[in-house]
């Protein structure tokens, strides 16, 4: 039973609703990690269940020739995210606090440490003013390290245009890590 | 330092209360509880009375292929005293032998109905039942108009009919 790939458990689950557990039992806890790295531990413990419901809920839609449901909850979770993007944001510019520090444990202010306590904070905000698809698939990207297959599916973009939101995400960061001029942020 | 190494610089784990996953499960579980007791339901449901209702619940399902609805089956005292089964969208209560003056066919020594259930292919039901070892009252045949049906004994003589459609127009 258990070697019943997402796909069939899915199927069982349009005659037996019950059968949908199975996909929790397997997922939850990725899901969990993953709305918790985006948002923290008290606004993903709030959306787990709300993900799983509306996922339920959708299940005959789910594209049987996938055989892994992950890369769709993934997608069901980003799209949940998106209206929590304040929670999300605080999240993300407390990561960029927790980074710099981490950089300079000693609390050496040696000219490498104060750089990075400018740089990380930076890098928050600059991943925050992203469009919110590019920032997604930069996220999924760089965070989950999911395939860009699974990222297509989670997105229900083709490939080539997850591609072009991370060459897009890439280039606007860059952009606004590094201002013209001549106080550049990063050396390399 | 590239963009994306930076980014990936600001991964950071949450940290979760232990029991985060099993609310997570209580709401999806409520959700598909809601779904199971919203199901439409046909409003005629014949109920079918066993002396053994669990050796008749294996048999419906292997033989005829139905389904028990899960969380439908009622206990007593650690047996189960009904429980219901459907195919396609019809459903059949599978209850106690003598409950609501209704008798097996096991004790009274004749049925006092038969059913119809209308499926898919004849021919393929047939070999099943067969292979699990119902009884045949009788065989497949095709009749005049087309439609094709046969006749089968459950373990306790209830008589069933299967019958595959071939028109559009229901005839029965």
């Amino acid at each position: 039973m258990s070697s019943s790939s997402d796909a069939d458990v899915i199927r069982r689950s349009l005659g037996v609703p019950e059968a949908f557990g199975l996909i929790y039992d397997r997922h939850a806890a990725a899901l969990l990690r993953f709305l918790g790295r985006r948002a923290g531990a008290k606004v993903a413990e709030g959306l787990l269940g709300e993900l799983f419901r509306i996922a339920f809920e959708r299940r005959k839609t789910f594209d049987a020739s996938r055989a892994s449901a992950l890369p769709w909850l993934y997608g069901i979770g980003a799209n949940l995210l998106l209206k929590h993007r304040r929670a999300e944001a605080r999240w993300l510019r407390a990561s960029g606090r927790m980074a710099a520090a981490l950089q300079t444990p000693d609390g050496r202010a040696s000219a490498g440490a104060l750089e990075a306590r400018l740089l990380f904070p930076r890098v928050a905000d600059a991943i925050e003013a992203l469009p919110d698809d590019e920032r997604e698939a930069l996220l999924l990207f760089a965070w989950e390290a999911l395939p860009y297959q699974s990222m297509a599916e989670a997105l229900e973009v083709p490939i080539g245009t997850v591609r072009s939101r991370l060459n897009r995400a890439r280039a606007r960061l860059r952009e606004l890590l590094e201002p013209k001029g001549k106080d550049r942020v990063t050396s390399r | 330092m590239r963009p994306m190494d930076l980014v990936r610089r600001l991964r950071r784990e949450a940290a979760f209360e232990p029991a985060a996953l099993e609310r997570g499960r209580a709401v999806l579980m409520a959700a598909i509880r809601q779904e199971v007791e919203h199901a439409p339901r046909p409003s005629i449901v014949p109920q079918v009375p066993y002396e053994d209702i669990g050796a008749a619940l294996v048999f419906l399902q292997h033989a005829f292929g139905f389904r028990e609805i899960p969380s439908s089956r009622i206990l007593h005292e650690e047996a189960v005293i009904h429980a219901m089964v459907e195919v396609g969208d019809g459903v059949i209560g599978i209850g106690s032998q003598g409950a609501h003056g209704a008798r097996s066919p096991q004790s009274t020594g004749m049925a006092s109905q038969y059913i119809t259930v209308y499926i898919d292919d004849v021919q393929a039901h047939y070999q099943r039942a067969l292979a699990a070892g119902a009884r045949i009252a009788r065989d497949p045949r095709e009749h005049s108009w087309g439609d094709r049906s046969y006749e089968a004994l459950d373990p306790e003589g209830h008589r069933w009919r299967f019958y595959q459609r071939t028109r559009e127009a229901p005839r029965i």
